[in-house]
């Protein structure tokens, strides 16, 4: 535990220092474990536009966003010191988006993929650094 | 400003932080709503200053099981830095003469101006930074800008040129602010006014609130050190 605390005690602040090709989450639901995945989504593809009113209201109210950094960590995680922890939580907050969106996910399977979106010659470059095994989406605790 | 004030101002703005922070968890998971639910209790008992130290205590144990919970800090930089303030303070109110309570809120104040002057001093030494092009690539792909829209900054070199020029000046010349109680306020507002901006642009709104909370230790730190 103290491991974890100590980079906070005697931190490095390193902000911005160099600019690391950025983790997407992608998810995709199949009938079956042994289906391969074809439909890819983006996980909250963020918005075309954002208010000044939103983004005042969300100096107070940001869980969303905040989550999505988070996840953005783990999958920084899972490339570099891989756990079952990151995958876990990618799974758990997939699967509960899924449980609380207005479309009800029809398909039992649940895999995702981690996009590495980075610049080479100037062109926006994408690679697939990671896929997961298909989990059933009614074994993620979603609470 | 006196150790008393400050260390007051700081644990109350951090709690109020704390609160803020941890009432976006409690909607999502049980296992979240707990830690956060008890962790806003500690941290009403701070703001309302019952039973001092035990609330700052109780918080940074609270802060090892969150620590384990998310394997390492839920919001990077942010949380690292209530982290700090958070065990500063603590450590400050445990110890029992005012020289010691020194050394350890003087430490915050002292990683405040780290916080600023190593920032600026990584970018500065990497060229993407000197030329504008890594501020064009944090709006053209990373995961930080909030909107789709903003990302048609990245074609913007000459501003881009400019704000990272004004980022990392801003950030090495900070030390200079400490030279009065005026000038410190006035990069105060400036270093405010950057995370608000990074709030918005970037979603960062942890980052705000948390150095906000920290700022009264450095208005300590410099009526002690120069006053």
């Amino acid at each position: 535990m103290f491991r974890l605390l100590l980079p906070a005690l005697v931190p490095s602040w390193n902000f911005f220092d160099v600019i690391a090709p950025s983790p997407r989450v992608e998810y995709a639901l199949m009938d079956s474990a042994s289906q391969a995945p074809a439909d890819w989504r983006e996980f909250r593809p963020r918005p075309q536009r954002v208010s000044l009113a939103t983004m005042a209201q969300r100096l107070l109210w940001n869980p969303g966003w905040n989550e999505s950094l988070f996840l953005v960590s783990c999958a920084e995680r899972l490339i570099n010191q891989p756990t079952e922890h990151s995958r876990d939580e990618l799974f758990k907050r997939i699967a509960a988006d899924l449980a609380g969106g207005a479309e009800a996910a029809t398909d039992p399977w649940l895999c995702f993929r981690l996009v590495f979106v980075s610049l080479e010659r100037d062109e926006i470059a994408r690679e697939v650094l990671f896929q997961s095994v298909p989990r059933r989406l009614g074994e993620i605790a979603v609470r | 400003m006196t150790l008393t004030l400050a260390l007051r101002l700081t644990e109350i703005l951090l709690a109020l932080a704390l609160i803020q922070q941890g009432l976006e968890h409690v909607v999502r998971f049980r296992d979240e709503l707990r830690l956060f639910l008890a962790r806003t209790g500690l941290c009403v008992l701070v703001v309302l200053g019952v039973g001092s130290p035990w609330p700052l205590v109780g918080l940074a144990l609270l802060s090892l099981l969150i620590l384990q919970r998310f394997q390492g800090p839920y919001n990077g930089g942010s949380d690292r830095m209530g982290l700090l303030a958070l065990w500063c303070l603590m450590l400050a109110r445990l110890m029992p003469t005012p020289a010691l309570q020194e050394v350890f809120f003087g430490y915050l104040g002292a990683q405040l101006i780290l916080s600023y002057v190593m920032s600026g001093g990584v970018k500065v030494i990497n060229p993407d930074w000197r030329s504008g092009r890594a501020l064009a690539h944090v709006f053209r792909f990373s995961a930080y800008p909030v909107s789709e829209d903003l990302r048609a900054w990245a074609k913007r070199p000459r501003v881009l040129l400019a704000m990272s020029w004004a980022v990392m000046l801003f950030e090495l010349a900070f030390p200079l602010t400490l030279l009065s109680r005026e000038s410190l306020i006035v990069g105060l507002v400036i270093a405010a006014t950057f995370h608000l901006a990074n709030a918005c642009l970037f979603g960062l709104n942890r980052f705000f609130w948390t150095w906000l909370a920290t700022y009264p230790a450095l208005l300590w730190l410099q009526a002690r050190l120069l006053g």
